[in-house]
């Protein structure tokens, strides 16, 4: 369990992390979304001391982080997977980590395996690492000293999509048999498949968070997206059925629930030929809550205005 | 590389309650002699390191050679031979240190060091040992080294002459460990490779060339040179009699707290607070 509260850190007048509060629950995976440069990694740097807070704490199963006495033990770390001496081999990467925490070397062995790396890869020095596979040894890395908590920053980035799907099986598996998982990352599909709890973050603060039911019912409104063989007709019966419609492509933009739409459509003997939710989906909520942190103007992203 | 194999991870050990924090009685602490066990791998295990370590000892190996037999007849004992072994370590011992501090922040790996043990005076303790270690593991092949180009003095003519006395050896020591310990203040202050080893040899070329030249001009600027020049002040520990005075070992102490101690202790101080990128 990941306790953060009120983490704040400020470099002269610039506020990096604004006041953050939140807690990562044992047998979840919580996502840390946000966009680049939102403040993520500097949260995950403080919370095993890389750099200190200028106030607020963070407290990993109850503890401070510098009073663990093998802290790898107990919370696995990725940070930054290219954070390695690009002159050592992948293995002898893993070996001073094992030496560290006073691991056994069959623990290497054991990780490498985990992670899919051959022998032949692991014998290679890491400047001849792909993104991808240095991914996967920095997961090794976290996963070697068995621990109950694993803070890991962008852990998909430059990951295949096969990649992408086994570390999703592995953070969740994991986090099934009581671990702790704390992700970030600044891509949403990537952290809405694989977390239970989110956190939205920009510009340093806290935008949103839960996990995706309530987020998405904190948004609000009905939405859905209607179209007929007739599609003057169904405006019609729509409209007849007091339904506030938009017309949108094909069909329209209703603000009510499919069945309405369905029972209008059935009164009036239109032929529905879709009709499914068009309510924002966590994509849209995750550009507005952050809009105003976004480097690029988020009404791009919106061709249809429907948020909100 | 198939990613298709997904063996799970192992069970996180014991399951973690969300009320009781975690009982860390039993958890066992790093001790300090397995961080230095593993500072001294991370010195060997890059080709950088490795070759670094190989080229000193093979430059000693081959001016220890040239020496055995070009030296002049008079100066072919093991007292010159051993001077020259510790005049080219006293050169690369430093940057073989300044390499071990520095590499955490040009390669970034004190972000996975610094993590594993986040009390970072345990690991500066843990790399000065290391670098301690390492040095006098060196300084004493150069001395086998020197020792087997005395032996082979003789080819020449003359024989072998083994003058070496303990204040020989213990000076050899403190001036190697002193250079050793200045790279490595240099570099928990610069915490960059480049800087760190230029930076030592402005200290030690330059800083002695400016000392001597001011001492030449002013007057009066060779009394203070051997109290504000750390260089200067070991002098008396490679010359004339290898003895330091009353007053010359003052000297390096005044001296040595504005090069090493100083410097150290201001490095260290900053990598406290640094933030580890």
């Amino acid at each position: 369990m990941i306790e953060v509260n009120g983490l704040t850190r400020t470099y002269g007048r610039f506020t990096a992390v604004d006041d953050v509060t939140f807690t990562a629950q044992p047998g979840r995976v919580t996502g840390f979304l946000g966009p680049n440069g939102a403040g993520k990694t500097t949260t995950m740097r403080i919370m095993v001391g890389l750099t200190p807070p200028s106030r607020g704490s963070v407290r990993i199963g109850g503890h401070d982080y510098r009073d663990l006495p093998n802290p790898g033990r107990r919370v696995g770390v990725l940070l930054d997977a290219s954070a390695q001496h690009a002159g050592r081999t992948g293995r002898e990467i893993l070996t001073v980590g094992a030496r560290t925490m006073g691991l056994p070397a069959s623990r290497v062995d054991e990780m490498l395996q985990m992670v899919s790396l051959t022998e032949q890869e692991a014998g290679r020095r890491l400047r001849n690492y792909s993104l991808g596979m240095k991914q996967r040894l920095g997961i090794a890395h976290a996963l070697l000293g068995d621990p109950e908590v694993l803070i890991l920053d962008e852990p998909a980035n430059g990951l295949d999509p096969a990649g992408i799907r086994w570390m999703r099986d592995l953070l969740k598996g994991y986090a099934r048999r009581g671990g702790t998982v704390l992700l970030s990352s600044h891509l949403l599909h990537e952290v809405e498949l694989i977390a239970d709890e989110m956190i939205l973050i920009g510009r340093g603060r806290i935008v949103a968070q839960g996990d995706k039911q309530t987020l998405l019912a904190q948004n609000g409104s009905v939405s859905t997206y209607a179209a007929g063989l007739d599609r003057d007709a169904l405006g019609v019966a729509l409209q007849r059925a007091g339904l506030e419609a938009a017309p949108d492509g094909e069909g329209f933009r209703v603000t009510a629930a499919a069945a309405d739409i369905g029972r209008a459509a059935l009164e009036h003997g239109v032929v529905l030929t879709e009709l499914r939710n068009a309510a924002a989906g966590l994509e849209d909520l995750f550009l507005e809550l952050t809009s105003d942190t976004q480097r690029d103007a988020v009404a791009a992203h919106d061709p249809q205005g429907a948020a909100a | 590389m198939t990613a298709q194999t997904s063996h799970p991870a192992a069970p996180p050990s014991g399951a973690p309650s969300a009320a009781t924090p975690w009982d860390l009685s039993q958890d066992a602490r790093m001790p300090l002699s397995r961080l230095v066990s593993v500072e001294i791998r991370k010195s060997f295990d890059t080709r950088a390191g490795r070759w670094l370590t190989i080229s000193i000892i093979g430059l000693v190996l081959v001016a220890s050679v040239i020496g055995a037999f070009a030296f002049p007849e008079g100066q072919q004992d093991y007292v010159n031979l051993l001077g020259l072994a510790g005049g080219i370590l006293g050169y690369f011992l430093p940057i073989l240190m300044i390499l071990l501090i520095t590499s955490e922040w040009t390669q970034r790996t004190g972000l996975v060091t610094f993590a594993l043990e986040p009390r970072r005076p345990r690991v500066v303790l843990a790399k000065v040992l290391a670098g301690l270690a390492l040095a006098v593991v060196v300084l004493a092949l150069g001395a086998a080294i020197a020792a087997g180009a005395t032996a082979l003095s003789p080819v020449n003519g003359g024989e072998a002459v083994w003058n070496l006395g303990g204040t020989e050896v213990q000076n050899f020591l403190l001036t190697s460990v002193i250079g050793v310990l200045v790279g490595f203040a240099l570099a928990m202050l610069l915490r960059n490779s480049a800087a760190a080893i230029v930076a030592y040899f402005v200290y030690t070329f330059i800083l002695p060339i400016v000392a001597d030249a001011l001492s030449a001009l002013v007057d009066g600027f060779e009394k203070i040179a051997p109290w504000v020049e750390f260089n200067t002040a070991q002098m008396p520990l490679f010359t004339g009699d290898y003895r330091a005075t009353g007053e010359e070992w003052a000297q390096i102490a005044v001296s040595g707290t504005i090069w090493l101690v100083i410097p150290f202790a201001f490095g260290v101080w900053r990598l406290m607070r640094a933030e580890v990128k």
